[in-house]
């Protein structure tokens, strides 16, 4: 197992849309290099014959998945106009 | 009468038999609450007003000669990671800061049906990642038998209210021993069902193929009554479908049902680790059983090496997945305003308000999905649940019940376990992550006190708990383990506050 970098965890970091301060960097490296190699303890185990779960329903079985009307406003922060949600710029 | 000290049952009893009316042990509970909250800080959100009008539209449908429900007046708190309609569901984020959900949870939903009063949202780590309720944006819960102690988590503000005599009962949800773990050290009982017996609809994701919600009870009974309202199919969940559509349990006084000798076993794994206060009051807890007549033996869970590894890998990978939709756009906190910022740099920027540990989370569950990563972690985890249930089935074939301690440790100071090394915490999950990667039901329930090492003869001790569990949804069998355990054991008593 490789060593956990702090490269690796900024462009974690940018994966998963969290923007992490110099100090976090530092501080978390460490910390998830502890966790992966405890995460690592799964290689050591003789799997070839174990088939991974998986779920009992068949597609089947699952209702319609058709729209329905909600009533009431599902939709939180202030930052609103004319009835919609406002959001950063997309370019 | 203080009718706060109430159990369940107790309560609904006497608010359906006009003893009392639902508005006086609804204000004598929030009279409590305002009394002990400053020392214990389980609730994020007193639902006060509400619940008032809540307990006297019960009354007027008792005097009109209505049928008032199963949990008729029974005030619970429910986890803030569960939408009540209108309250604040926060999951002690600032990322779900302004969050008010327009639903109600399934669960919730059942609960107002049968008659029961939410009182309020309680306490949780953030987004349920935590075992000490500390990692909370409203500071953390203490334990009400040492209040320089966690009370356990994430469902901690469940466990807490509950002991504290803030409510008759509580839901929690348990993803890695969220329920049970609380409930150990706070010296109540709590309860996992199988995996898709209760709905999560309305509950807030974290690691949906681990987790359900769960109650907390000061007794069994209390704790089965719940379970009879909430369990149950519900086709807003679609894993809730092999499932009876209204199963009942029962809490040992139907009379009518022929006790058969229930064969236990203690599992070795479990009690190997623990500190050896705990397993003294474990192996006492199986002397007790003994003495009930169940056939009582050592046995062994060999898989349980893994399933830390297995468990912390499948929590992260879903987790780093669910987080993903908290752009805070469409719902959120206030203070961000997206005017000015590019998409991207935006959520990034947003979603830097997540606690650390929800951060650390999310990393290392995008580390082991990477490319490259995926075979070596989150099969091989998903192997290890394979490989679980396997032994678990075989077990089942000679076991009613398997027992150990819920917690390997005693409650511990707060502060003590969040410091640099995060491992730290994880590893005390090691007995309760097993049901949740199995599917199994388990429950915890009050086994003894300890005196504690750091403060020996200051108090009436720690709390142990007992942990049974049960194969797939023999939720009956373990209740009646749980109950049988609980009338022998009679360890059962409130905290002073």
């Amino acid at each position: 197992m490789a060593a956990v970098t702090k490269d690796q965890v900024k462009h974690l970091g940018w994966l998963a849309r969290i923007e992490l301060s110099d100090a976090e960097l530092d501080r978390y490296t460490a910390q998830i290099e502890g966790i992966i190699k405890y995460l690592d303890k799964l290689d050591s185990i003789p799997l070839e014959e174990a088939k991974p779960i998986v779920a009992k329903k068949k597609f089947s079985n699952l209702r319609a998945d058709e729209p329905a009307a909600f009533k009431g406003d599902a939709l939180g922060t202030k930052y609103r106009r004319d009835g919609f949600v406002k959001g950063p710029r997309m370019v | 009468m203080e009718l706060f000290r109430l159990s369940a049952g107790q309560a609904a009893g006497g608010i359906k038999g006009r003893e009392f009316s639902a508005e006086e042990y609804v204000c004598q509970l929030l009279e409590r609450i305002k009394k002990v909250e400053p020392k214990v800080n389980a609730f994020v959100t007193v639902n006060s007003k509400e619940a008032l009008e809540q307990a006297r539209a019960l009354d007027k449908k008792i005097r009109d000669g209505q049928d008032a429900g199963a949990l008729a007046g029974v005030a619970l708190s429910i986890k803030d990671n569960i939408c009540v309609k209108g309250l604040r569901t926060t999951c002690a984020s600032k990322m779900l800061e302004r969050y008010v959900p327009p639903y109600d949870a399934t669960v919730v939903r059942r609960l107002k049906q049968a008659g029961a009063i939410i009182i309020g949202k309680v306490n949780l780590d953030e987004f349920a990642m935590g075992s000490t309720t500390e990692l909370s944006r409203h500071g953390p819960t203490r334990n009400p038998w040492d209040i320089s102690r966690v009370p356990g988590g994430s469902s901690g503000g469940s466990a807490a209210s509950v002991a504290a005599l803030e409510c008759a009962a509580s839901l929690g949800s348990d993803t890695g021993g969220s329920v049970r773990c609380p409930a150990s050290f706070c010296s109540v009982v709590g309860l996992k069902p199988t995996y898709g017996l209760v709905s999560r609809y309305g509950l807030v994701s974290y690691a949906n193929s681990l987790e359900q919600v769960g109650p907390v009870g000061r007794t069994v009974e209390d704790v089965a009554a719940v379970m009879n309202v909430i369990a149950g199919t519900d086709e807003h969940d679609h894993t809730t479908a092999a499932v009876d559509a209204r199963p009942v349990y029962s809490a040992g006084h139907d009379g009518g049902r022929q006790q058969q000798q229930l064969r236990v076993g203690l599992v070795k794994e479990f009690v190997e680790g623990a500190d050896s206060a705990v397993v003294k009051v474990i192996y006492s807890a199986m002397d007790t059983l003994a003495k009930q007549d169940c056939r009582c033996e050592e046995t062994s869970l060999g898989a349980v090496k893994y399933a830390l590894a297995s468990y912390y890998t499948i929590a992260m990978a879903e987790a780093s997945s669910n987080l993903a939709r908290y752009d805070n756009v469409r719902y959120g906190f206030d203070d961000l305003n997206p005017e000015g910022y590019e998409w991207n740099s935006y959520f990034a920027k947003a979603r830097s308000n997540f606690g650390e540990e929800v951060k650390r989370r999310i990393i290392v569950g995008s580390y082991v999905l990477s490319s490259g990563y995926y075979g070596k972690y989150y099969l091989k985890a998903q192997q290890v649940r394979s490989i679980l249930r396997k032994e678990l089935k075989s077990l089942f074939k000679h076991y009613d019940v398997l027992i150990g301690p819920t917690m390997p440790i005693l409650p511990f100071k707060i502060g003590e376990k969040i410091e640099d090394d995060p491992l730290k915490m994880y590893l005390v999950d090691v007995d309760t992550v097993v049901a949740n990667l199995a599917g199994n039901p388990a429950i915890s329930v009050p086994a003894g006190f300890v005196a504690a090492a750091a403060a020996p003869g200051d108090d009436g001790g720690l709390p142990v708990g007992l942990q049974m569990m049960a194969d797939e949804f023999q939720e009956q069998k373990m209740l009646d383990a749980a109950f049988l355990f609980e009338g022998a054991a009679k360890v059962q008593r409130s905290p002073e506050l």
